[in-house]
């Protein structure tokens, strides 16, 4: 067993901040990266030291350079690299660069991270292991001919999705032969450019399913269990919007069974750390496996919040050669937990990128609420990362009681800068469907007219405001009616306008 | 403007949607619904920045936009569009019909740097509120660029595989 005394995070925002809260509860110390775009970013003071990443001159962000965040991690005497999420968290590469230069990679071999990142490789595990999955392609698909022979044989509709893909990119639905050879040019070249490989594979379609997840945790020692599952359908362009722990749709049996499942396909590559196995489960609840993700995922607060399960915690101690101690039977799911991604998007543009700077920020402190940010007032949110703000998890004995606690929660939460998803999550929390559980992957772009809604009055209170505004500028010649705490004799309204004139 | 006409006794407060709010003058701060009136206030401070009390909850305010008469004001993390009228601005209107001659231009600019997709309207073609005008690749995502009113493209700044910066005109619509 191999102490870990110090580690790199290769990462920003609110998983370097996630990190490093855990690291510092276990008495390691944490080095963070600074780069030149945010130069004064709040996950840098929680580093014990900083590394200044100040050479502009670079093609690539720090995040995505191997050699240099090796090189990073041997200056600043680190054992170990937690690489968080996105970057280079799936990378096999850097994995093994980090083993051959005696650095503890947190997370799991790059033998596995290979296998699970190729989806056709996943794929042909996968079946040997006789997991139910969608039919396919056994591998990847050279030509459309080749393509129009696989889906007739599946039958419509199908979907191409990328080898090596992920995150939405690359795939594409078939619904007749007719549309493939375009479709299948398209998906492959949507591959090759944001995965440097074209190579693409088919599956059936399934219709308006359920994205279920498992969380996996495995140590070195062939122990693998399974924490629950994550139920994820909402999302918006495969982009995950909202996350609840457990799903509203399994039942006991149903998870013992798919949760079997996961750990067997992570016992298939010798999986440790912690792992997320994806599913997608149709209307007569059979469920096919998707892929596997080899890492910490985004949305894992709300599986730490049912099980009291620190995931990072686990996945350090595994990474240190720790065996687990959590058994399959002492893993408890009690009540409910809800994580809203407020990120900086127009839902009124339809979830549109609102990169701005945060001017004020707040959130409720209290029981049951947990907050996972990476920003402050002051801080940017820029067009170069993602735009999260932050996760927003709120608990509850049950499902019921976790969507009232959510809705009470977003009324509390206070950012002003820029625009952001609270309206939408300030409608969800009202939507029946939603309330009700039965809702799909589909159901942003199916069942939701709207991307918000606003209270009863609200619209008339903004036009008094217009008016009053109108009123302020045109009729009353800078006349102040309204007092300030500090004893500003000026209305916000008029200095707004006169800063803006600058 | 009439600003300074003594018989000045009401404004509206036209949604871009079309519907109608009118305020007596002297504007007091009160919102009434029914026989009841509610006190509004607005307020800055430190910790909200400006921000609106009403019925014992406060509401973040900003103004995003504004320009002439219109106004984009952002209430409670939603943005309402109004332009504000005089009685007789209103009057003329119906003059001249619906506000044709004086129609209002909005001029749609890239939110973020990035790559045009795809363009998915044409000019002098009719748009609505919601619709998708052009797909913008930025931050690891294909974003639809909505129109946030009802119009017709008047102008069409960009093309499929074309690099914006941020600010860079998209399109103009003119506001029906």
């Amino acid at each position: 067993m191999k102490k870990i005394k110090r580690i790199l995070i290769a990462n920003r925002g609110e998983i370097a901040i996630r990190i490093m809260r855990t690291a510092k509860t276990m008495g390691i110390k944490c080095v963070a990266v600074r780069t030149a775009v945010e130069p004064n970013a709040m996950y840098l003071s929680m580093a014990d030291i900083i590394h200044d990443e100040d050479e502009d001159a670079s093609e690539i962000p720090v995040f995505l350079d191997v050699e240099k965040l090796i090189s990073i991690a041997l200056e600043t005497k680190c054992d170990a690299v937690h690489p968080g999420y996105g970057f280079l968290a799936e990378n096999a590469y850097f994995a093994d660069r980090c083993q051959v230069n005696g650095i503890i990679f947190i997370g799991p071999s790059h033998d596995a991270i290979y296998k699970m990142g190729n989806k056709t490789v996943a794929r042909q595990i996968a079946l040997r292991h006789k997991v139910p999955m969608a039919m396919g392609s056994p591998g990847s698909i050279a030509d459309e001919e080749e393509a129009l022979v696989h889906a007739t044989r599946i039958g419509y509709p199908v979907i191409i999705k990328a080898a090596s893909g992920g995150g939405g990119r690359g795939m594409r639905i078939v619904r007749h032969a007719s549309e493939m050879e375009k479709m299948f040019t398209l998906a492959s070249r949507e591959a090759e450019k944001a995965f440097n490989d074209p190579s693409v594979f088919i599956e059936k379609y399934i219709e308006n399913p359920k994205h279920i997840e498992f969380q996996i945790l495995g140590d070195q020692h062939g122990n693998i269990i399974h924490l629950g599952e994550r139920e994820c359908s909402i999302q918006r362009k495969h982009q995950k919007l909202l996350e609840e722990a457990p799903s509203p749709a399994l039942d006991t049996e149903l998870r013992q069974k798919m949760g079997e499942t996961a750990v067997e396909i992570a016992r298939a590559v010798s999986y440790y750390s912690a792992g997320t196995v994806e599913f997608l489960l149709d209307s007569d609840k059979n469920f096919y496996f998707m892929e596997m993700n080899t890492r910490i995922q985004v949305e894992h607060p709300v599986t730490e919040m049912i099980t009291g399960i620190d995931l990072i915690e686990q996945q350090i101690l595994i990474a240190m050669g720790e065996k687990l101690k959590i058994r399959q039977e002492d893993v408890r799911l009690s009540g409910w937990a809800i994580e809203c991604r407020i990120n900086a998007e127009d839902v009124q543009a339809g979830f549109a990128p609102s990169p701005g700077r945060i001017e004020k920020i707040s959130f409720p402190d209290e029981p049951g609420i947990r907050v996972d940010t990476g920003v402050r007032a002051g801080s940017s949110i820029v067009a170069s990362y993602d735009s999260m703000i932050a996760k927003l998890i709120v608990t509850g004995k049950d499902r019921h009681e976790a969507i009232v606690n959510t809705k009470k929660a977003l009324d509390k939460v206070w950012i002003k800068g820029t625009k952001t998803t609270l309206p939408f999550f300030r409608m969800l929390m009202r939507n029946h469907l939603f309330q009700e559980g039965t809702f799909t992957t589909a159901f942003i772009e199916k069942n939701l007219e709207k991307y918000y809604s606003h209270g009863e009055y609200e619209e008339m209170i903004a036009a008094w405001l217009a008016t009053k505004l109108f009123v302020e500028e045109n009729l009353e010649d800078k006349k102040t009616n309204i007092s300030f705490d500090q004893g500003k004799e000026i209305t916000p309204w008029l200095l707004r306008k006169r800063l803006t004139q600058f | 403007m009439n600003a300074e006409k003594p018989e000045l006794k009401k404004l509206f407060a036209l949604s871009s949607e079309g519907r109608k709010y009118s305020f007596t003058l002297p504007l007091k701060n009160v919102i009434r619904i029914g026989k009841r009136d509610y006190n509004i206030e607005l307020r800055e401070d430190e910790k909200y920045g400006i921000h609106v009390l009403w019925k014992n909850r406060r509401y973040p305010v900003e103004i995003v936009r504004t320009k002439q008469n219109r106004y984009e004001i952002l209430f409670n993390d939603i943005s309402h569009i109004f332009t504000v009228e005089t009685p007789f601005a209103m009057q003329r209107k119906k003059v001249l019909g619906s506000g044709k001659g004086r129609s209002e231009r909005l001029v749609v600019k890239a939110p973020m740097p990035g790559k045009i997709i795809d363009v998915l309207v044409r000019e002098n073609s009719q748009v609505l509120r919601g619709e998708a005008l052009v797909i913008l690749e930025a931050m690891k995502m294909q974003n639809e660029i909505q129109s946030i009113v009802n119009g017709t493209i008047s102008r069409i700044g960009v093309k499929p595989g074309q690099n914006v910066m941020k600010d860079d005109i998209l399109a103009e619509i003119t506001v029906k």
